[in-house]
C-alpha cells in the first residue's frame, strides 16, 4: 500500500478549489472523499485540517457556503465556487505548473559538460 | 484586497456568537454521519462503522478548536481570556493588589512630574523656528560677575563681518524702562533689538507684525512688540492692542504686534524695541565703544554649516580682536567666547538640579520596582499549588508566563493610572519650582510624550517583574503533584532573590537619603551665611526717580532727585518706629553690574594680575547705620562730604584686604580706572578712604564676597536709589506708611521690592529649600517603601518557617532566642544595604557637589547620621515579624501539620 501523506500546506486550498471547480456546489464530507478519491488514498484529510481551510476560502471571499438539502435527504453545508475562486483557481493553477515545471528541471538528471 | 477582506472577517469572527459555534457542530456531525453511513454501507457493523469514522476525523473537539482559531483572532481572545483572569485573581486578594498599585503609583508618579519637566526644560525643541540652528554667543572673563559680560556693537560689528558661517547676527540688549500706567508707574523689562532679531531667532508675531530692518537705526518711529505673556497679563489678550500707544520713560512708544509664546535668555522681557527708544542706543558712546558691552547676541547657522564650523571662524575672528585692541581685552581677565546652542544655554541652570531630581525619583522607582518583586515573588511561591494544577491541567509554562505578565500588567498600568493622577498635581508645584531655573518653565506639560513615558515605565516594568519570578521547568510538575507536595519552591534561590532585592532597596534608600541630608545641610548652611548685616527689623523699599536716559543726558535732574529722596528719608525717618533711615543704592543684599577696575595711589599691579573689579554703590550719612553694616574702621560718611567739598570713599573689607593687604587704607587715595569709564559720567579722580565697612554678601549667599566701593550718595549721580528702614520692631508693618509717603513725594516713580531684609534673604534661600526639600522627600517616601520590604520579606520567610520554629520551641529554645534568630537575620540583610549604600553614596554625592554649598560631598557627619538613621527605621522594621515568630505557639504549629 503506497505511503499515507499529510497535506501539504497551501495545496490543500487549490485541490478544494479545483474539487468544486468539477463537481459544482459540495459539502465538506464529499471534498474530503473526492481528495481522496483523486490521490488513489494517499492523502488522508481530518476535520481539522479540512474546515479551517474551508473557513479560510470563505473569508476570503473564493467560496460561499450556504445549508441545502444532500442527495440522500441529509441537511449539509454546501460549498460553492465564487467568480474571484474561479480566477483564483487559474491563477494558482498556473503558478502550480510553473513551479513544478522549475523544480522538475531542476532535478532532472544533468548531463556534465564535456 | 483579499487580505483586506480576510482581515474584516476574521475581526468580524471575534463577536460569532454561540451561533457560530452550533452551526460548527452540525456541519462536523453531518460529515461524520455521512462517513458513518458510507461505511455500513460498504458492510461494516454500525458500531465499527463509527469506531472507524471517528479514527478518521482526527477529533471533533480539536477540529472545532481549529476552525474557531481561523474564524476569529486566537491571540485577541487569549489575551482576553488571560486579562480577565488576571483580574479575577488580583481581586482575590485586594490587599497585595492595594500595596503593590500604591507602591507602583508612587515610583511612576514621582517620574512622570520630573520627566515632564526635563522634557519641557531640557528636551522639547524650541518652538523657534529650526530652534536647533540657534546659537547664543557669550563672551566671559575670570572673577566674579565675569561669567557672562555681553558684547559691545563693535565687538558684534567683527563678527557679523568675519564669520559666513553665521550669516543672521543679532543684537538684544537687556533694558529697563518705566510704563506709565493707570495704576501708577511700573519698571519693565524690555529688550532693545536691531531689525533681524526676529528673522534670526525665528519668531513670528500673532498680532500685528514684528519690527524689521527698517525700524533700525535713529529717525524712524519707536515701536514695540510686546511677549505674548506680558500681553495675556497685563493687556488681558486685548486684540485691538496694535496700534495703541504707550507711554515708555515719559515718551509715546507704539505697540505694533505681538510675539508668539517664546522664552527668552537670560532674563525673562515684556516688550521688544527697536533702538531708536533708547537715545543711549544710538549714541557714540554705544556704537563706537569697544568696552561698552551691555549687548547679546544670537545667531543663525547658515544651511549646511556646523555649530563646529562657527566656533572655529568665532575662534578665529576674536582672537583677531584680542591682537588688534589689547587696550580692550586685559590680558589678566582673560577674555574668552563661548558659541552655545540656544537650547543649551536655556537648560543650563535648570539642567544639574533636574538630572539630580531625575537621579533621585528613578531611585524611587527602583526601590519600587524591587518591592513589587518582592511581594510578587512571595504571593508567587503561596500560589506554586495553584499554579502546578492549573499546569496539571494542560497549561505549559508559556501559558503560565502569559498570565503572569497580564496580572502584572494589570498591576503596573493601574500604578501608571494612579502615578498620573499625583503626577498632575506635582506638576502644578514642579512648574512655579522649574520657573526660577529656566525660562521654559511654562512648557512643561503632561503631553503626549509624557504620558508615553509613563506608558513605556510601567510595561517595562510589567515585563521586568514577570521575567523576575521563576517558574517551575517543565516536566517538573509531574513529580509534584505525584509526591503531593503544596509548594515546588526552589525556596533557596528564590530566597537569596528576595534578600539581594532587599539589599538593594537599603542602598538605594542610603544614596537618597545621603543626598537629601547634603542639600539639607547646604540649605542650612546658606540660612546661617552671615550677610554682614543686621538682617532683623530692617526694610527696603527701591525708588529709582531717574530714568537711566535723563541720568545721563539731564544732569539737571540730578539734584532735584537727590533733593527728594532726602524729603523722602526724612519724613520716614519721623515715623514712630523708626530708628533710623538712609538713602543709597542699590538695596543691601542685591548685587549690581554697574562694576569698575579700581586702583590705589602710588601702587602697579603686578605683571599679569588683574586690577580689582569693583561694585559701585552709593550711601548717604544714615545708611550704614540704618543698613546695620558695621563700619570697621574710619567713619562714615557727613553732611560735610558734599558734591564740592573733598572726595571720598568707603570701601568694604575685600577690597580692603586685596587693595591694601597688611596696610590701613584709611587716608590712602583710590581712584576708579579702566577704558569703560569714558562711556560714564563717572570720573577718575583720586578718592580718599575714609572708612572700612564690613563685606556684606551682595552676590548671593552662596557666592564669593565682592569687592565694593561706596561713594556718597551726595558725590554721585542719584542712579537707582532707595530707602533703608531700620525699625524697633515688626519692619514689614512699617511698608504701608514708608510707602504713602514715597507715592506722595514720588508719584510718577515705580515702587518696588517693598520687603524685609530678612524676606529677600528667604527668597534667596527658597530653590535650595524646594531642591532640600523635594529630594528629602522622595528619600522618606524610598525608606518607607524600602521599611515595607524588608518586614515584608522576614514576614515570609517567618510565616514559611512556622514549622521549624514551632520544632525548636518545642525543643528548648525560648522565645526572646527566636525573636533574636529573625532579627539577626533581617540584621545582615541590612548590615549589608548599609555598607553597599554608603559606599554607592560616596560616588553619588559627588555627582551634586555643583550643588552644594558650605558641605562637602562626602560629609562625614551626613553620611553617619544617615546610615544610624537607615539602620534605625530598618531594626524597627525587623522587630514586627520578629515579635510575630516570638509568638508562634508550638502546639498550635505541631498540631496544624
Amino acid at each position: 500500500m503506497a505511503e499515507k501523506l499529510e497535506v501539504k500546506q497551501g495545496t490543500l486550498a487549490l485541490m478544494i478549489l479545483k474539487t468544486l471547480e468539477g463537481l459544482g456546489p459540495l459539502h465538506g464530507y464529499g471534498i474530503a472523499r473526492r481528495i481522496e478519491e483523486t490521490s488513489k488514498h494517499r492523502l488522508t484529510l481530518n476535520y481539522g485540517t479540512l474546515y479551517p481551510a474551508l473557513l479560510k476560502l470563505e473569508q476570503e471571499g473564493f467560496v460561499t457556503a450556504e445549508w441545502r438539502q444532500s442527495e440522500n435527504n441529509r441537511r449539509a453545508k454546501f460549498y460553492a465556487l465564487t467568480a474571484a475562486g474561479r480566477k483564483q483557481l487559474a491563477r494558482e493553477t498556473r503558478e502550480w505548473h510553473q513551479t513544478a515545471d522549475l523544480i522538475a528541471a531542476f532535478l532532472a538528471p544533468r548531463r556534465e559538460g564535456p | 484586497m483579499r487580505h483586506v477582506r480576510a482581515a474584516l472577517a476574521r475581526i468580524a469572527g471575534l463577536f460569532a456568537g454561540p451561533r457560530a459555534d452550533d452551526d460548527l457542530r452540525d456541519e462536523l456531525r453531518a460529515h461524520l454521519e455521512m462517513e458513518i453511513a458510507e461505511n455500513i454501507r460498504r458492510g461494516m457493523h454500525p458500531d465499527e462503522a463509527r469506531r472507524q469514522a471517528l479514527l478518521a476525523s482526527g477529533g471533533l473537539t480539536q477540529a472545532a478548536e481549529a476552525v474557531r482559531d481561523q474564524r476569529g483572532l486566537p491571540w485577541v481572545e487569549n489575551v482576553a481570556a488571560d486579562f480577565r483572569y488576571a483580574l479575577r485573581a488580583l481581586r482575590r486578594s485586594p490587599a497585595f493588589t492595594t500595596v503593590v498599585v500604591i507602591t507602583l503609583a508612587l515610583g511612576i508618579g514621582a517620574n512622570t512630574a520630573i520627566f515632564s519637566v526635563v522634557r519641557g526644560v531640557l528636551l522639547k525643541p524650541l518652538p523657534h523656528r529650526d530652534g536647533d540652528r540657534l546659537l547664543y554667543l557669550r563672551q566671559s572673563t575670570d572673577g566674579p560677575g565675569g561669567a557672562n559680560i555681553s558684547f559691545s556693537v563693535p565687538e558684534i560689528r567683527d563678527l557679523r563681518n568675519g564669520v559666513p558661517s553665521l550669516p543672521g547676527i543679532a543684537e538684544y540688549s537687556p533694558w529697563t524702562l518705566v510704563l506709565q500706567g493707570r495704576e501708577g508707574a511700573v519698571r519693565i523689562n524690555v529688550g532693545l533689538v536691531t531689525g533681524n532679531y526676529f528673522e534670526v531667532m525665528g519668531l513670528s508675531p500673532v498680532l500685528g507684525r514684528v519690527t524689521r530692518p527698517s525700524d533700525d537705526g535713529p529717525g524712524v518711529p519707536p515701536v514695540a512688540v510686546l511677549t505674548h505673556e506680558y500681553w495675556t497679563k497685563h493687556f488681558g489678550g486685548d486684540s485691538s492692542i496694535v496700534g495703541k500707544q504707550l507711554t515708555l520713560d515719559k515718551k509715546s512708544v507704539t505697540v505694533i504686534g505681538v510675539l508668539q509664546p517664546a522664552p527668552f535668555f537670560p532674563d525673562r522681557v515684556d516688550a521688544l524695541l527697536n533702538m531708536v527708544n533708547s537715545d543711549h542706543h544710538l549714541s557714540a558712546t554705544m556704537v563706537e565703544g569697544r568696552t561698552h558691552r551691555m549687548t547679546e547676541v544670537v545667531a543663525r547657522l547658515a544651511p549646511g554649516a556646523t555649530v563646529d564650523q562657527a566656533r572655529t571662524e568665532v575662534d578665529a575672528v576674536y582672537a583677531r580682536m584680542l591682537r588688534e585692541h589689547r587696550e580692550a581685552y586685559d590680558p589678566a581677565s582673560h577674555h574668552r567666547v563661548a558659541v552655545i546652542p540656544f537650547k543649551e544655554v536655556m537648560g543650563e541652570r535648570a539642567r544639574l538640579t533636574l538630572w539630580l531630581l531625575m537621579g533621585a525619583a528613578a531611585f524611587v522607582l527602583i526601590i519600587a520596582a524591587a518591592n513589587v518583586a518582592n511581594l510578587t515573588l512571595m504571593r508567587g511561591v503561596r500560589r506554586e499549588h495553584e499554579l502546578v494544577v492549573r499546569a496539571a491541567l494542560g497549561a505549559g509554562v508559556a501559558r503560565l508566563r502569559r498570565l503572569l505578565l497580564a496580572e502584572n500588567l494589570v498591576l503596573t498600568l493601574a500604578g501608571a493610572v494612579v502615578g498620573v493622577l499625583i503626577a498632575i498635581g506635582g506638576v502644578r508645584l514642579l512648574i512655579s519650582f522649574a520657573a526660577r531655573y529656566s525660562p521654559r518653565a511654562n512648557e512643561i506639560r503632561l503631553d503626549a510624550a509624557v504620558l508615553a513615558f509613563a506608558l513605556a515605565l510601567s510595561v517595562a516594568l510589567a515585563l521586568l517583574l514577570s521575567f523576575a519570578a521563576s517558574l517551575p521547568k517543565e516536566g517538573t510538575f509531574a513529580g509534584g503533584i505525584s509526591a503531593g507536595v503544596r509548594r515546588l519552591s526552589g525556596s533557596l534561590r528564590k530566597q537569596r532573590l528576595q534578600r539581594a532585592l532587599v539589599v538593594v532597596q537599603v542602598a538605594v534608600s542610603v544614596v537618597l537619603l545621603a543626598g537629601a541630608g547634603l542639600l539639607t545641610r547646604t540649605m542650612l548652611r546658606l540660612s546661617d551665611v552671615n550677610t554682614g548685616l543686621r538682617t532683623e527689623e530692617l526694610l527696603t523699599i527701591q525708588v529709582p526717580l531717574l530714568t537711566p536716559a535723563e541720568l545721563l543726558f539731564n544732569p539737571a535732574a540730578d539734584a532735584g532727585a537727590k533733593e527728594r529722596y532726602e524729603r523722602m528719608r526724612r519724613e520716614v525717618a519721623a515715623l514712630p518706629g523708626v530708628i533710623e533711615a538712609g538713602v543709597g543704592s542699590p538695596m543691601p543684599l542685591r548685587s549690581t553690574d554697574v562694576r569698575f577696575d579700581v586702583k590705589a595711589e602710588g601702587k602697579a599691579p603686578a605683571v599679569g594680575e588683574a586690577l580689582p573689579h569693583a561694585e559701585l554703590r552709593t550711601a548717604d550719612p544714615h545708611f550704614f547705620r540704618a543698613a546695620g553694616i558695621p563700619l570697621l574702621k574710619g567713619r562714615p560718611f557727613a553732611t560735610t562730604d558734599g558734591p564740592t567739598s573733598g572726595k571720598v570713599v568707603i570701601i568694604n573689607e575685600t577690597l580692603a584686604g586685596e587693595l591694601f593687604p597688611n596696610e590701613d587704607p584709611l587716608g590712602k587715595r583710590i581712584a576708579w580706572t579702566g577704558d569703560v569709564l569714558r562711556f560714564t559720567p563717572i570720573s577718575g579722580d583720586w578718592r580718599t578712604v575714609v572708612g572700612v565697612a564690613a563685606t556684606t554678601r551682595d552676590g548671593g549667599l552662596d557666592a564669593e564676597p565682592r569687592p565694593v566701593v561706596f561713594m556718597p550718595f551726595a558725590q554721585m549721580l542719584a542712579l537707582g536709589g532707595g530707602l533703608v528702614i531700620r525699625a524697633e520692631s515688626s519692619a514689614a508693618r512699617l511698608a504701608p506708611a514708608a510707602t504713602r509717603i514715597v507715592r506722595r513725594i514720588a508719584p510718577t516713580a515705580p515702587v518696588e521690592n517693598v520687603m524685609t531684609i530678612a524676606q529677600f534673604k528667604d527668597q534667596s534661600v527658597a530653590p535650595r529649600r524646594l531642591n532640600a526639600t523635594l529630594v528629602s522627600s522622595f528619600g522618606i517616601l524610598a525608606v518607607v517603601i524600602a521599611a515595607v520590604g524588608i518586614a515584608g520579606v522576614l514576614a515570609f520567610s517567618v510565616s514559611a518557617r512556622t514549622n521549624e520554629i514551632g520544632i525548636r520551641m518545642s525543643l528548648g529554645a525560648d522565645s526572646g532566642r527566636v525573636q533574636r534568630m529573625i532579627l539577626g537575620e533581617g540584621g545582615v540583610l541590612l548590615a549589608v544595604g548599609l555598607v553597599v549604600g554608603v559606599a554607592g553614596a560616596f560616588f553619588a554625592t559627588r555627582a551634586i557637589r555643583g550643588l552644594l554649598f558650605g558641605v562637602e560631598p562626602h560629609d562625614p557627619i551626613t553620611l553617619i547620621g544617615v546610615a544610624l538613621m537607615m539602620a534605625a527605621i530598618g531594626v524597627g522594621a525587623c522587630w514586627i515579624p520578629a515579635l510575630r515568630a516570638a509568638r508562634i505557639d508550638p502546639a498550635i504549629t505541631m498540631r496544624a501539620q
